[in-house]
């Protein structure tokens, strides 16, 4: 799940993808764990009033439902230079009720499928590197299929600094595959050129014994196309800051660890997500959900 | 999705020596997944492609609400997705993207004694390539394990109603309601197990809606299906599996009339998991 913190720019992506480890720290009751076996199984179901993808706003009207299902397998873990091998494979949905879901012209609900696969390898101090592909569809036909490879490094500096850890991470990602039947789609900006992502980011936070409460920050930039607007590239795509508080419900079961979550984030826009925003720079973010994981 | 079906039944046969305390999973939910190859897709005898290679991912979270010794044995709930991958005319070939169904499914199951199970499901056929439009349905399934009394000789007779609620699989002019009998007898032999799983699918309402109206029979089909476990006992990564099969299919005129042939050989082949 660590992979899927930096694949969407959305809090409750944080929410969905980080939910595992905050369920996991010591502070919840760990009553027993049911499933000791090498295979984790994520599931999330979130609700938001808007969904911005890095940025880049999906949806004008309406609300957003966020389906997604999360199957890690923890191939190799070792006291070694290499601590830990993983693999992640999952699915990310994307329901709309407005303008680009059941309201909008295809009439479907079913704005965006995606996929994604990674391989994740963990080192000492806490630091890990992560390569994900993913295929991101639109199964009410909303845009073509984005393909992308990212690489993720990560530190998890809660060894060295306790709950003054940062956990800071750095993510590029890359457009593939972007020229199809002679022309150019397959691309987040709709642009003319394939586009590559940077993203720097942390994720702060404190866990108590009901509930944990995180403050993500992030800043997304282009480092070649990825946020074109009339031919032009601009740098900045956004900044983000939201405050995430989670609240598990009860401990570990033989059902899992189940959890309520919600949040606010705060978006500042670049010029082009301005554009794509309707004009407007700023964009707060509501969500909460329900997530599990076994 | 009949093979699917039979690949899960037959992972979690005692075959597989679930259960044991080399079983990573002690909780109440499973997962179970897995990926096939197949030349053909017909669904409930309705030709749907083949041409290119068909890919069926799919994946399935069970979970147990209940067990106990009483007149109601069990209650458990599966959720899971369930898709088909074309490279053919109903797909990469023919509408320029390979994923030609996507179907979601919720089912609530109650087991009672002697075997016998009720369920009932709410499936949501997808095409996200537009390859046909949305269908909602709810099914019943009646089955009966009758390996207790009869051991190897068990024939786990089931039958299914499904209604159809919105859109229609014959892409007919009414919403239609389709009735299933089937078995599957199956053996093992060592390690391997071997079901031998037995279709007929019967339109009770326009489920089956040709140029000559609703027609009665849609298919019968029989196939022989094995599974090879990986290993004799689950490991960390749960109990994984490869199978294949052959189905024979042979239709009624409706079906007949759209796949140009009165019967059909398909043949499949798949990795599978239980967790």
């Amino acid at each position: 799940m660590v992979s899927r913190c930096g694949i969407r720019s959305s809090v409750v992506v944080i929410l969905a993808g980080c939910m595992a480890a905050l369920v996991g720290t010591p502070a919840f009751a760990q009553d027993k764990d049911p499933n000791p076996g090498a295979m984790t199984l994520t599931a999330s179901f979130d609700f938001l009033n808007q969904y911005q993808f890095r940025g880049i706003r999906q949806n004008s009207t309406g609300i957003a439902m966020w389906p997604a299902v999360d199957l890690g397998i923890a191939t190799y873990s070792g006291k070694g230079g290499l601590k830990s091998l993983g693999v992640n494979l999952g699915t990310w949905n994307s329901l709309h009720t407005g303008d680009t879901g059941s309201d909008g012209p295809s009439g479907k609900l079913w704005y965006e499928s995606d996929f994604y696969a990674s391989l994740g390898f963990g080192f000492g101090g806490g630091t890990s590197f992560t390569t994900t592909y993913t295929s991101y569809t639109s199964p009410n036909g909303s845009y073509s299929t984005v393909k992308e490879i990212m690489f993720k490094l990560a530190v998890d500096d809660s060894g060295h600094f306790g709950k003054g850890a940062v956990k800071p991470y750095v993510i590029v990602a890359r457009e593939l595959d972007a020229t199809q039947d002679g022309l150019t789609n397959g691309q987040a900006d709709g642009g003319l050129n394939a586009g590559t992502y940077l993203e720097f980011g942390g994720a702060p936070g404190f866990s108590g014994k009901k509930a944990s409460v995180s403050i993500p920050v992030k800043i997304g930039m282009s480092l070649s196309n990825y946020y074109e607007l009339l031919g032009v590239d601009n740098k900045f795509g956004f900044f983000s800051v939201a405050g995430l508080v989670t609240v598990p419900l009860g401990g570990t079961t033989n059902f899992g660890a189940w959890n309520v979550h919600g949040g606010i984030e705060y978006q500042r826009l670049g010029t082009t997500t301005q554009a794509f925003n309707g004009g407007e720079a700023n964009q707060a973010i509501y969500s909460f959900g329900l997530g599990f994981t076994y | 999705m009949a093979w699917v079906a039979v690949a899960l039944s037959m992972a979690t046969t005692p075959l597989r020596a679930q259960g044991t305390s080399a079983d990573p999973n002690l909780g109440n939910l499973k997962l179970t997944s897995g990926f096939d190859v197949t030349n053909a897709y017909l669904f409930r005898g309705i030709p749907q492609d083949d041409t290119g290679v068909i890919m069926w991912p799919y994946a399935d979270l069970g979970i147990t609400l209940h067990h106990g010794d009483g007149a109601l044995g069990n209650v458990g709930v599966n959720v899971g997705m369930w898709n088909s991958l074309h490279t053919g005319l109903a797909g990469l070939d023919g509408l320029g993207k390979l994923w030609y169904e996507s179907d979601f499914y919720t089912t609530l199951a109650l087991g009672f004694g002697k075997g016998t199970s009720l369920g009932v499901t709410y499936t949501a056929y997808n095409s996200p390539n537009s390859g046909f439009v949305p269908v909602k349905e709810v099914s019943f399934k009646l089955a009966m394990d009758d390996s207790g009394p009869l051991g190897r000789y068990a024939s786990k007779p089931y039958v299914i109603v499904a209604r159809e609620l919105e859109g229609q699989a014959d892409a007919g002019t009414k919403e239609g309601t389709y009735l299933e009998l089937g078995a599957a007898p199956s053996i093992g032999l060592g390690r391997v197990g071997v079901a031998v799983p037995l279709r007929l699918g019967l339109s009770l309402a326009d489920y089956y809606e040709g140029a000559n109206g609703d027609e009665r029979f849609g298919f019968f089909s029989v196939a022989g299906v094995v599974t090879v476990p990986f290993s004799s006992r689950p490991t960390r990564f749960g109990s994984w599996n490869v199978h294949g099969g052959v189905e024979f299919v042979t239709l009624g005129d409706r079906n007949e009339a759209i796949l140009g042939d009165r019967s059909k050989v398909i043949v499949s082949g798949g990795i599978g998991l239980s967790y």
